[in-house]
């Protein structure tokens, strides 16, 4: 039981291996061309991204030490991992933090080439990871208190994401606020101005090019890949506030996570970076608020 | 084709000059020329640049910098000297510190003369550029 | 039964025995024969009684009274003596209360006292048994070669004092073992204060002014627990009739008004022994003393003591709500607060103080929830805490002596200067912050028992408490990463016991990271067996058995497969002409040289402990007193 368990999470990692990058890909490919037209230009193919990953595939390896590309490869690894154990309908909190787990290896991969710019894009990073972690926790548990709330008396709630599918009306309900707070972090976490600090898009250069500055070729290539992976579970928590056991759901919720990530791209091209303290001020109080709020609400009500 | 003419991403280094080509390569990345259409894109890294456009001319102080800037880029890479004071020194060419062109530091792939050199000539030039680029490409490709 | 005082008199022999061995072999060979056979005692003992729900053992005589009375008096001459020769009366003043109170407890009411089964083993205490037996031993052999340089440190005419500290390092062990095998309150008090003095002794060791300052701070403190420790006996004496640890607990769960008073007294001594605020400072105090003490007093011992007497009272607090309200926050607070504040700190054995102290709010504040979910997590995040401390500390101890610094900001290229102790360095702060180690396994288990009790607070608490802790964890492990040229190797000349003793460390991180259901199914959950009757485990196995494929992933990639990257390897970046990587100097725009310097972040606008510390110090203050003052009016009401 338990080893078909594990089985099926990893299988789903090798299915999120593959379905991710593509998705990942078109995505990041929409965000650039519509980018482009809120800025009154063309721009680039919709494969742009794929192509720029393809290139970067094929230039000369080099790099700054002997470690950099293991840390990245694990970053890549563990950011799968995640996905897999979300897609298959896993722990939550275990996918929480197998994500944070792929984060600091990324931190630790910038962090090593001792690059003055990728130190402080990483120091910068660190800090984005203490100003959203609160929030993200609070969503996981949040959810958990949530299926309590909703399913019948007497079945206690879970943290599995497959537990959506026995509920009689979605998770938004009762964390309308939680919803909310997860909207403002993941701005920081799909690394959209104005929170874009420890790296940014091309567009936005800013102390080099932050955390990948002394990544080329294929190491950043696959911190490309990752990104496209973790944006995918990303909108995938967004989504799974509105998925409960009718099916038709489903396409709901993906048109809400295509909704928000279009309200993503809105405010890239919007605002203008701020600063940490910004962040990082907004970001706790946002999720002291919000998530206290409706915390306090799950167990009272 | 290979993918490298498809994301040709460019880096950009203003020698000894009047800025007028500065200004011009920064109007072709702009919305108005919309450079992003063929995939350029301008980064801040030499690290991470296919093609290094330089502007201006070499003289003693920035000898160093181009070359090492040049150094810094990744193969394959293509050098396109934008304007005639990259191209071979210009009007400053017999100035007490200036050596010449661009030529002088580091191999140069495409030349695009021009004062200023027009947005239009630089997308051509960039064109050239990634003809070259998917040829060094498929040479490094047949190395391995 | 024999095996039990074997282990607790034994670690006494062999302090007698290094008391009196001047010469480094004889110290090495009873030291390391010594620790073996603590280890091996340890685990016999652990294998013998597996998945045991408790087993009592008959165990009274006077004889033992009297000379635990006999032991707490020579603490107390001791304690005074040095009170008087250093001037401090608070702490004399102190211990002569406190001997006072002793006396009236054993000769006023303790031949009327029977504890017939004066020793007991439950899995809980064969855990304890485990992390000081190994653990604790391990630090002891380590403790040979860091004070072979210690020593060489010091002045040419400065006394060796060695067999002293030996001494002491094995009679700590010895009370512990007494602390987690006694059944009997008044001998668990004893030991209590041999712990005290033990490590007011270790931290004083260096005798210079701010040890000695710091000694006194650790005595008080921890005597001001040690007399709310014998009130509570006293109060037992008085109304229960019995020293009995296990009726006193069982007591607490049935009738919990009854002993409403001395849980609360014990949850304050607790609270002072795990260092909670406010009385954090003793335990930011003792890092004068050498590392060796510091690991111990962190990892296996002293700290341990006191959450270990939280833990053991979990089921008392979980049908008591005064007492529970007062450890939970008192706990979460500490553990917010001191995660705060380790952001601050550039000295890597103040960021490792702080962390400690922070986890043990934490298991403090699972305590106080009391449920048996959260006393899972409590018993997994004090293993995990021992085994990744004291790696650590060990860790920081050999870099300081190689490097000369124990600044975090120093340990700057520490990957290739000592690769094998960064690496360690690198697996032991991760174990504590990062899934899927042990760490965050048990902290996942805690918040998930806080929501199972809807204790929003306390969940809000842990959210912004682990952010923090992230933070600063990851910016010193970057600090560590960092890899340059090819800078000197001073890693040669580390000795081998303090290698034997970091790779023990980090062998049993990683098999306990690994095999964490197996301890759960073996120790843990026979433990909430005993003492709620019932089975639960907040991580479902297939989630624990992932985490240790991921940790097996991790320590792969920390381990193996570095260095043998075939890409050609180029220079960083600095935005001028590169002269030199190691020192990050390059050439200016104006022909000049200049060098990048990154130090990491502190935030000490916003994490500064003159800001933090204070609103700890004094919300901690008002809970516990008002704490008392209810469970005070609770009692005149009755």
């Amino acid at each position: 039981m338990q080893i078909m368990d594990i089985l099926i999470v990893l299988g789903g990692s090798v299915a999120f291996a593959i379905l991710a990058p593509i998705i990942g890909c078109l995505l990041a490919g929409i965000d650039r061309v519509i980018s482009a037209r809120m800025q009154g230009r063309v721009g680039p193919p919709l494969l742009q991204p794929y192509y720029d990953v393809r290139k970067l595939f094929a230039k000369e390896k080099v790099t700054v030490n002997s470690v950099q590309d293991v840390y990245v490869i694990c970053a890549l690894i563990f950011a799968i991992l995640a996905g897999g154990i979300f897609f298959t309908g896993g722990n939550l909190l275990m996918c929480v933090f197998v994500i944070t787990l792929s984060s600091l290896f990324f931190i630790i991969a910038a962090y090593s080439s001792r690059s003055p710019y990728a130190e402080v894009g990483a120091a910068r990073e660190t800090i984005q990871v203490m100003s959203y972690e609160p929030m993200v926790l609070i969503f996981a548990v949040a959810f958990y208190m949530a299926t309590t709330f909703i399913s019948p008396e007497g079945i206690p709630g879970s943290f599995n994401v497959s537990e959506i599918f026995s509920l009689d009306m979605p998770v938004i309900g009762p964390m309308v606020l939680v919803f909310l707070g997860l909207l403002f972090i993941l701005t920081i976490k799909l690394r959209k101005s104005p929170f874009d600090l420890s790296m940014s898009h091309h567009a936005h250069q800013e102390i080099v090019r932050g955390m990948t500055t002394e990544m080329s070729g294929s190491t950043l290539a696959l911190v490309e890949i990752t990104h496209w992976c973790e944006n995918v579970l990303f909108l995938g928590w967004i989504a799974i506030f509105f998925v409960w056991s009718n099916p038709v759901s489903i396409a709901l919720a993906i048109v809400v996570a295509l909704l928000v990530y279009f309200l993503e791209i809105f405010i890239d091209n919007n605002f203008a970076r701020v600063k940490w303290q910004f962040m990082f001020k907004s970001a706790w109080i946002v999720a002291l608020v919000c998530g206290g709020v409706n915390l306090a609400v799950l167990a009272f009500l | 084709m290979g993918y490298s003419s498809k994301s040709p991403w460019v880096i950009h280094y203003d020698g000894s000059s009047c800025n007028g080509c500065d200004i011009e390569v920064l109007a072709t990345l702009c919305p108005g020329f919309d450079g992003e259409r063929f995939g350029v894109i301008n980064t801040g890294n030499p690290k991470h640049a296919d093609i290094f456009l330089v502007t201006g001319s070499v003289n003693e102080q920035n000898i160093d910098v181009v070359k090492e800037i040049y150094e810094q880029m990744v193969e394959p890479k293509v050098v396109v000297a934008c304007g005639i004071c990259a191209c071979s020194g210009g009007i400053f060419h017999d100035c007490y510190n200036v050596i010449g062109g661009v030529d002088k530091a580091i191999p140069v792939d495409v030349y695009a003369p021009g004062c200023a050199v027009r947005p239009e000539a630089l997308i051509d030039a960039i064109v050239k550029g990634i003809a070259v680029l998917d040829q060094k490409a498929a040479e490094l490709k047949a190395a391995k | 039964m024999e095996l039990l005082v074997f282990l607790i008199a034994f670690p006494i022999v062999a302090a007698a025995l290094l008391l009196c061995v001047r010469n480094d072999i004889g110290r090495g060979a009873i030291t390391c024969v010594s620790a073996g056979v603590i280890a091996c005692a340890s685990i016999v003992l652990a294998v013998e009684h597996l998945g045991t729900e408790g087993v009592y053992f008959d165990a009274a005589s006077e004889y033992i009274d009297y000379l635990c009375t006999l032991i707490s008096s020579i603490c107390v001459v001791i304690i005074i003596a040095f009170s008087l020769k250093y001037k401090r009366l608070l702490a004399g003043v102190l211990a002569a209360l406190q001997i006072g109170a002793v006396f009236v407890v054993e000769f006023g009411f303790a031949h009327e006292m029977e504890v017939p089964q004066g020793l007991y083993i439950d899995s809980f205490s064969i855990l304890m048994a485990l992390i000081i037996g190994i653990i604790g031993s391990g630090i002891c052999v380590y403790a040979l070669g860091y004070m072979k340089d210690f020593q060489h440190h010091e002045p040419e005419d400065a006394k060796d004092r060695r067999p002293v500290f030996f001494a002491l390092m094995f009679i700590f062990l010895s009370a512990m073992f007494a602390i987690v095998f006694s059944n009997n309150m008044s001998w668990i008090f004893t030991a209590w204060e041999v712990t005290t003095l033990c490590s007011f002794l270790l931290i004083g060791y260096t005798k210079t002014d701010e040890a000695i300052a710091n000694a006194f701070r650790q005595i008080v403190m921890n005597l001001l627990g040690g007399i709310a420790f014998i009130f509570a006996l006293f109060y037992c004496a008085l109304e229960l009739k019995t020293f009995s640890f296990v009726e006193f607990i069982a007591t607490g769960i049935t009738s919990p008004d009854l002993v409403l008073i001395p849980v609360i007294l014990l949850a304050f001594a607790g609270i002072t022994k795990a260092a909670q605020m406010p009385f954090q400072t003793w335990l930011l105090g003792a890092m004068v003393a050498p590392t060796p003490t510091s690991a111990l007093l962190h990892s296996s011992t002293m700290v341990k003591a006191g959450v270990f007497l939280l833990v053991k009272l979990a089921p008392c607090f979980l049908v008591s709500p005064v007492p529970s309200i007062m450890v939970m926050l008192v706990g979460a607070i500490t553990f917010l607060l001191c995660s705060f504040m380790a952001i601050s700190q550039t000295n890597a054995k103040r960021v490792l103080a702080y962390s400690t102290i922070a986890n043990l709010g934490l298991i403090t504040a699972c305590a106080g929830v009391g449920s048996p979910e959260a006393v899972w997590a409590a018993i997994f995040l004090i293993l995990f805490h021992a085994i990744a401390k004291s790696l650590l500390f060990l860790c920081v101890g050999t870099a300081e002596h190689h490097i000369g610094s124990r600044d975090i900001e120093d340990m700057d290229l520490l990957f290739e200067r000592m690769p094998r102790l960064a690496r360690f360095m690198m697996l032991g702060i991760m174990c504590m912050f990062i899934a899927p180690f042990g760490m965050l396994i048990a902290k996942w288990a805690t918040l998930v028992s806080f929501a199972d009790m809807d204790q929003i607070a306390l969940i809000l608490i842990l959210a912004f408490g682990s952010a923090a802790t992230f933070m600063f964890w990851a910016k010193w492990l970057g600090k560590l990463a960092g890899i340059a040229g090819s800078p000197e190797n001073v890693e040669t000349t580390v000795h081998k016991s303090e290698w034997a003793a970091l790779v023990l460390m980090a062998a049993l991180l990683i098999v306990c990271c690994v095999l964490i259901p197996y301890i759960s199914w073996g120790i843990v959950i026979p433990y909430e067996v005993s003492v709620y009757g019932l089975a639960v485990q907040d991580i479902s196995n297939d989630n624990l058995w992932l985490a240790s494929i991921c940790v097996f992933v991790v320590v792969i990639a920390l381990f193996t497969g570095i260095g043998r990257s075939k890409a050609k390897k180029v220079d960083i970046y600095l935005s001028g002409i590169n002269i030199d990587d190691d020192t990050r100097t390059f050439r200016n725009s104006l022909s000049g040289e200049t060098q990048a310097i990154v130090r990491n972040w502190y935030m000490e606008s916003l994490f500064g402990e003159s800001k933090i510390a204070p609103i700890g110090v004094i919300f901690n203050s008002v809970i516990m007193v008002a704490a008392l003052v209810l469970a005070l009016c609770g009692l005149t009401l009755i």
